[in-house]
C-alpha cells in the first residue's frame, strides 16, 4: 500500500513541474522569436531569459525523475517522506531565488555560468552571490534526496546486491531488480557530480569573498562546471529509464523485466562511462591532455551501450510481434525512447571529436539535447505522470485527447528539432540573442522553431490541465 | 552548410523511427500469433556486440582526424597571436602584451601556407571560430585566460574569412567579431 503522505507528496511534484515547464518552455519561444526578430528583446533580457530557461528546465526535469523514481521505490523499500519533502522545499526556495537572482538582480551568465563569466555578467552587484546560492540550496537538497534513498536501499540489499554482482557468478540466489540497479548507479552518479558541484561552489565563492586575494584556474573550473553540468543532465535521463525499467512491462500487461548478467555488467559500466563522458564538453581546449580528450570519445560512444543497447533492445523484444495493451502511458515511453535515441545519434554525431571541430557552439548542440530532452525524457515523465494520476482516480481516461496530446508533441517537437539540426549543419552559432545577416537562414528557421515549440506548446498544456486536475484531486482527498 | 553531417544523422534517424514503427506495428497487427521474439536473450547479447564494433570501427577511423593530430609533425610558417577580450579580438603578427595589448589592424596570410594561431583571453572564456568566405564554419578553438590553445590550419581558398566568438562571453557575445584575408 503506498502511503498517502507519498501520493500527495509526488502530486504537489507532478504540479510543480509542469507550471514551470509551461513558464520555461514560454521563456524558450520568446528567445526564437526574438531571434526571428519577430518580438525584441535587449540582449540583457535575452540571455537573462537563457540562463533562467536553462537552469529552470534541468531543474524540473531532474526533480520530476526523482519523484517518479521515489514513488516506485516505495515498492521496494521504504524512502523517507522528509527527505522528499525537505528537496521540495530547497527545490522551491532554490528556483526563487534563482528567479531573483536573474529576473531582478539581471545575472546572465548563462545556465553553465562558466568561470569567471558570473563575476563580470549582472547588472546588480548582489545578483552573482544569490544566484551561486541558489546552486548551493538546490544541491544541498538534492543531496539530502539522493543519499536518503541511497541509505534507504541499502537497508535491504547488500552492496554486491544493490550493484547487481552476483550475477556475475553462477547461479545467483538473491534477485535485484532492475529498477533498483539503474536508481543505484544513477543515484552513485548524482551524488558524484552534486559532490563536484560542492568544490565548484566552494572555489568560486573563495574567489568572490577573497576579492581577487584567491584567483581560480579557469579549466579546471571549466572541467568540474561540466563533470557537475553534463552528469546531472545525463543522469535525469537515466531517472527516467528506471521508471520505464518497472513501469512499461506492467503498463502493458506482459512480465516484469530480469536482471541478467550482461544487464549487470552493462549498468556497472555505465556509471564509469557516464563520469567520464563530460570531457566531451573540451574538445576544442587544445591545452586539454589529448588523453582525456580521446576518453571523452571513448566514453560517450560506450554510455550508449548499456543504455541505448539494453533498453532499446528490451524494449523491441516485449513489444514485437506481441500484443500489446496500449494507452498513453506506455505510448509516451515508446516514443520517449525512440527520441531518446534520435538525440542520442545526434550527440554522438557531436561528441566525434572531428565533427566537434565544426560543430561545437552551434545551434547542433541545442538540437540534440533538446531531442532527447523535449522528445525524451520529458514524455518519460509525462509517461509516469499520467501513470500516476491515473493510478487513484476511480474514472478512466475516455481517451478522446489522447491521438491529439500526442500529435501536438510529435509534431511540435519534429518541427521545432529540425529548425536546430539544420541551423546547426548551416554553421549557425548558438546562444545568439540576434543574427547576423551573413546567415540568411538563421532568422527564418528560428521563426520556424519558436512557431513548432507553440504546437508543442499546446500538447504540454492539454497534459498539464489533464494530469493537473487529478494530482490537484489527490492533494487534497481525506483518505489514502 | 556541412551536408554530410546532416545526411547522416538524417540516414541513421530514419533507420532508426523505421525499426521503431515496424516493431510498433507488429504489436497492432491482427493476424500476430503473440509468439513474440524467439531466443530474445540471445539477440540481445548479439545487438550489443555487434553495436560495440560499429562504434569502436567509427572511434579508430575519426579519432585520428582530431584536429590535435592535424599538421602536428610540422612546422608552421606563419604565427598569429589573438588575445579574446569582451567583446573584441586583438590579433596580431607578434606576442601581444596582455597588460597593454595591441593588435595589428590587418592580418594577411598566403593560401596553402601553414598558420598557427595562439589563442587566449584576458578576461572571459571565449570561442574562436573561423568561418570560410561563404560563412560555412572551418576550424575552431576556445580562448580561455591563463591559457593559451594553438590552432593549425591550412587555408586552401583567397578571400575574406571571418572570426566569430562561439562561447557565450557576455551581453554583446552576438558582435563579437574579427577577419582575416587569405592572398
Amino acid at each position: 500500500m503506498i502511503a498517502s503522505r507519498l501520493k500527495k507528496i509526488t502530486s504537489l511534484w507532478v504540479v510543480i513541474v509542469l507550471l514551470l515547464f509551461v513558464i520555461s518552455i514560454i521563456l524558450g519561444i520568446l528567445m526564437r522569436l526574438n531571434q526571428g526578430d519577430v518580438i525584441q528583446l535587449s540582449p540583457v533580457t535575452f540571455y537573462t531569459d537563457m540562463t533562467v530557461h536553462g537552469l529552470t528546465m534541468i531543474s524540473i526535469w531532474y526533480v520530476a525523475g526523482m519523484a517518479a523514481v521515489n514513488f516506485i521505490m516505495e515498492r521496494y523499500v521504504t524512502t523517507s517522506k522528509p527527505a522528499n519533502i525537505i528537496a521540495l522545499v530547497f527545490t522551491l526556495i532554490g528556483v526563487l531565488m534563482l528567479w531573483a537572482s536573474t529576473f531582478i538582480g539581471k545575472f546572465h551568465a548563462g545556465w553553465t555560468f562558466l568561470y569567471p563569466l558570473p563575476f563580470k555578467e549582472m547588472l546588480k552587484a548582489w545578483a552573482t552571490p544569490l544566484f551561486l546560492f541558489s546552486i548551493a540550496v538546490l544541491g544541498v537538497g538534492w543531496l539530502i534526496w539522493c543519499v536518503s534513498l541511497i541509505a534507504g536501499m541499502l537497508k535491504k540489499y547488500s552492496l554486491a546486491q544493490v550493484f547487481a554482482w552476483q550475477y556475475f557468478r553462477k547461479g545467483p540466489k538473491t534477485e535485484t531488480p532492475p529498477f533498483i540497479l539503474i536508481s543505484m548507479i544513477t543515484l552513485v552518479g548524482i551524488v558524484t557530480c552534486l559532490l563536484a558541484a560542492v568544490i565548484l561552489l566552494v572555489l568560486l565563492f573563495a574567489e568572490y569573498f577573497s576579492k581577487g586575494a584567491f584567483v581560480n584556474d579557469a579549466l579546471l573550473i571549466k572541467n568540474l562546471t561540466y563533470f557537475f553540468g553534463h552528469t546531472i543532465a545525463n543522469e535525469m535521463l537515466y531517472l527516467g529509464l528506471a521508471v520505464i525499467y518497472e513501469l512499461f512491462a506492467e503498463i502493458s500487461g506482459k512480465p516484469k523485466w530480469k536482471t541478467t548478467w550482461y544487464v549487470a555488467l552493462a549498468w556497472n559500466c555505465t556509471l564509469f562511462f557516464i563520469l567520464t563522458a563530460f570531457f566531451h564538453h573540451l574538445y576544442m581546449d587544445f591545452v586539454q591532455p589529448e588523453g582525456l580528450q580521446i576518453l571523452g570519445q571513448l566514453a560517450s560512444y560506450l554510455a550508449s551501450l548499456p543504455a541505448a543497447g539494453v533498453t532499446v533492445f528490451s524494449i523491441v523484444v516485449a513489444i514485437y510481434r506481441t500484443k500489446i495493451n496500449w494507452t498513453l502511458a506506455n505510448l509516451l515511453f515508446f516514443i520517449g525512447v525512440m527520441g531518446w535515441v534520435v538525440g542520442g545519434l545526434g550527440a554522438v554525431i557531436d561528441a566525434t571529436i572531428s565533427n566537434n571541430f565544426v560543430l561545437h557552439n552551434t545551434l547542433w548542440v541545442p538540437a540534440h539535447f533538446h531531442t532527447y530532452n523535449a522528445m525524451g525524457n520529458v514524455l518519460f515523465s509525462l509517461g509516469f505522470f499520467y501513470w500516476f494520476s491515473f493510478q487513484f482516480s476511480n474514472k478512466m481516461d475516455d481517451n478522446k485527447l489522447s491521438a491529439l496530446k500526442l500529435f501536438f508533441l510529435v509534431f511540435g517537437g519534429i518541427g521545432f528539432l529540425a529548425a536546430f539540426y539544420i541551423g546547426g549543419a548551416d554553421s549557425i552559432p548558438r546562444r545568439y540573442s540576434n543574427y547576423p545577416d551573413e546567415f540568411p537562414l538563421a532568422k527564418t528557421l528560428a521563426i520556424i522553431g519558436g512557431s513548432f515549440a507553440t504546437i508543442y506548446l499546446i500538447g504540454i498544456l492539454l497534459f498539464f490541465v489533464n494530469i493537473s486536475k487529478r494530482c490537484v484531486k489527490i492533494l487534497f482527498s481525506r483518505s489514502s | 552548410m556541412h551536408y554530410s553531417i546532416l545526411v547522416l544523422f538524417l540516414i541513421l534517424a530514419v533507420i532508426s523511427i523505421s525499426v521503431f514503427v515496424y516493431v510498433f506495428l507488429t504489436s497492432k497487427s491482427n493476424d500476430n500469433q503473440s509468439t513474440g521474439m524467439a531466443n530474445a536473450l540471445q539477440k540481445r547479447f548479439w545487438f550489443i556486440l555487434i553495436l560495440l564494433v560499429i562504434l569502436c570501427i567509427f572511434a579508430s577511423v575519426t579519432i585520428p582526424k582530431s584536429p590535435y593530430y592535424q599538421f602536428a609533425d610540422k612546422q608552421p610558417s606563419k604565427v598569429i597571436h589573438v588575445a579574446a577580450q569582451q567583446f573584441n579580438f586583438i590579433m596580431s603578427n607578434n606576442a601581444i602584451d596582455p597588460k597593454s595589448p595591441v593588435g595589428d589592424a590587418y592580418i594577411t596570410v598566403d593560401a596553402n601556407e601553414l598558420v598557427e594561431f595562439r589563442v587566449t583571453s584576458l578576461d572571459v572564456n571565449h570561442g574562436f571560430a573561423i568561418y570560410d568566405p561563404a560563412f560555412k564554419l572551418i576550424a575552431q578553438t576556445q580562448a580561455m585566460p591563463g591559457y593559451i590553445n594553438r590552432l593549425r590550419y591550412q587555408f586552401k581558398e583567397p578571400g575574406l574569412y571571418h572570426i566569430l566568438c562561439l562561447e557565450y562571453c557576455g551581453m554583446a557575445h552576438q558582435v563579437m567579431r574579427s577577419y582575416f584575408t587569405v592572398k
